[in-house]
This record gives C-alpha cells, structure tokens and sequence, in this order.
C-alpha cells in the first residue's frame, strides 16, 4: 500500500492548477490597457472536454450578433475570444479577475494548510502517537 | 515556467503602466512648449505623445515546443510590453492670439502644443489605477509563495 495513499499527489494537482490559474490572472491584469487582447482562464482538462462533447453555438442570423462559443487555443488554457468589455476590443473584466485572484489565493491556502495536516498526521503515525 | 514566472509578468505590466504615467508627466511638462523640434527651419510645438501597448504572447521556443507536442501547457502569456511610443498627428495645435510671442505668426498667433490637460487627468488615473489593480496581484502572489514554503514546517 502507498505511504501517501494518493493524498499528497491530489493535493500536489490542485496545488499546479491553482499556480497556473494565478499566471494566468497574473497575465490578464497586466493586460488590463492592451487593445485587443482577450481575458484568458484555465479549465480543468475534463471539464473541458465535458463542454465539448455538449458544445452549443449561437443562432445567429446576422454576422454582427455575438458568438458566444468559447474558443479553446490550448489544453488548460483557453480565451473568451468573443467577448470584449471595451470599445478598444479588450475583453478583461478587471472586477472578475479581483475575484478570482482572492478566490484562488485562499484555494491554494487551503490545499497548503491540508497537504500540511497530511503530513502532521503521517509525522504522528511515524513517532508513534509520542 | 518558473515559479516566478506570475511575478515577472506583474513586473512587466509595472513597468509599462510607469512608462505610461512618464509619457504624460511628458505631456503634462510640455503643455506650453512651443520650441520642441525644428521642422525645415521652423520651430514645431510640442507633440501629444501616447504608448502602445502589446501583449507579450509566448517566446518563440514555446511556440515550438508545442507545435512538436512537447508541451501542452501554454498560452498564458508573458505579461505586457510597449512596443511603440507614438506622437499624436492627428490633433491639431492649439492657435492662441499673442502678438509680443517670439512664436507668432504675421497674424499675431502662437501654436501652442496638442496637449488637453483633461485627457491626461483621466489617462493618468487610469494607469494609476492599473498599477495599483498589479501590486493587489504581486501580493497576493507573494502571499501565496510565503504560504509554499510553510509546506512540512
């Protein structure tokens, strides 16, 4: 049987998930002024794949009505590639983003204060309860 | 990717949002300058000036790695960059009635420079506000990055 129990490694996936989702924050802030640029966000891979199985596209009858797919450049990492909040075509919604980053921030504290608990407890089991 | 990689992209959007806020000080500083370059032999008032800014998109080596499917974890971007500081051509001269102005024109009118102190107010907010919206994001990475260390203490 694993030491670990697989845990840690759970804990180690969420840890990377939140540190990737934080870059990506990271890019779209600093890209608040950027003409053109579009907000970017990191999806788990299955919830990904869930979105595209069941993908639903826009009716549209006119070509200036939004398209409101979601357009996935790479693997984790797609853009709103329609959506803009600005008339110079920059699509970062600077409240969400705040939100988020908090949001995340106190994600990636928790998985830290649990991958710490796992280890105190498999510290307690080494030592014998001592 | 390293794990400084959120930090260097804030610091690239510090740097550009001072540069911005140094360009409009710029404008700001020259909004009666009326000597600011010479133009076939004539005195030319001062220029508004702007930046453009670009995102900086991954380096070539990524866009590499992932056409050879050597990574798949790509496309977050490096931050921001200015890639142009450009002169505003559009907007015509201030003309303001001076006749004693060593400046003026047969007419007795000096150009003053393209400069709208109220544009600059409301741009000098906006970067300010976008350097502050970077530090929340700086901490809060530094935060997280102290928290790190604690793991197994």
């Amino acid at each position: 049987m694993d030491l670990f129990g697989g845990t840690i490694s759970s804990l180690e996936n969420g840890l990377s998930y939140a540190t990737l989702k934080n870059k990506t924050i990271a890019n779209n802030i600093a890209n608040v002024d950027t003409p053109n640029y579009k907000a970017k966000d990191v999806s788990f891979k299955q919830m990904l794949n869930d979105a595209q199985q069941s993908s639903i596209t826009a009716n549209r009858n006119d070509v200036r009505h939004f398209d409101f797919s979601i357009k996935q450049s790479k693997p984790g990492v797609y853009s709103y590639e329609n959506f803009r909040a600005r008339h110079n075509g920059n699509g970062v919604n600077m409240d969400a983003e705040q939100a988020s980053l908090a949001e995340n921030t106190i994600y990636y504290n928790a998985l830290i204060d649990r991958v710490n608990g796992k280890l105190n407890s498999l510290n307690t089991v080494i030592k014998g309860g001592k | 990717m390293t794990i400084f990689h959120s930090m260097n992209t804030t610091a690239s959007a510090l740097t550009a949002q001072r540069l911005r806020m140094d360009v409009i000080s710029s404008n700001m500083a020259n909004v009666d300058t009326t000597r600011a370059k010479q133009v076939n032999g004539e005195w030319e008032p001062y220029r508004r000036k702007s930046v453009t800014l670009t995102a900086q998109e991954g380096q070539f080596s990524n866009f590499l790695n992932v056409a050879m499917g050597k990574t798949s974890k790509h496309g977050v971007g490096n931050g921001v960059k200015v890639s142009k500081i450009n002169e505003d051509t559009e907007t015509p001269f201030k003309l303001v009635y001076d006749p004693t102005h060593v400046d003026a024109n047969e007419d007795g009118y000096v150009r003053m420079a393209n400069v709208d102190p109220l544009k600059e107010m409301v741009d000098l907010i906006s970067a300010t506000r976008s350097y502050e919206a970077n530090v929340t994001v700086f901490n809060a990475n530094k935060s997280m990055l102290t928290k790190a260390l604690e793991i197994g203490k």
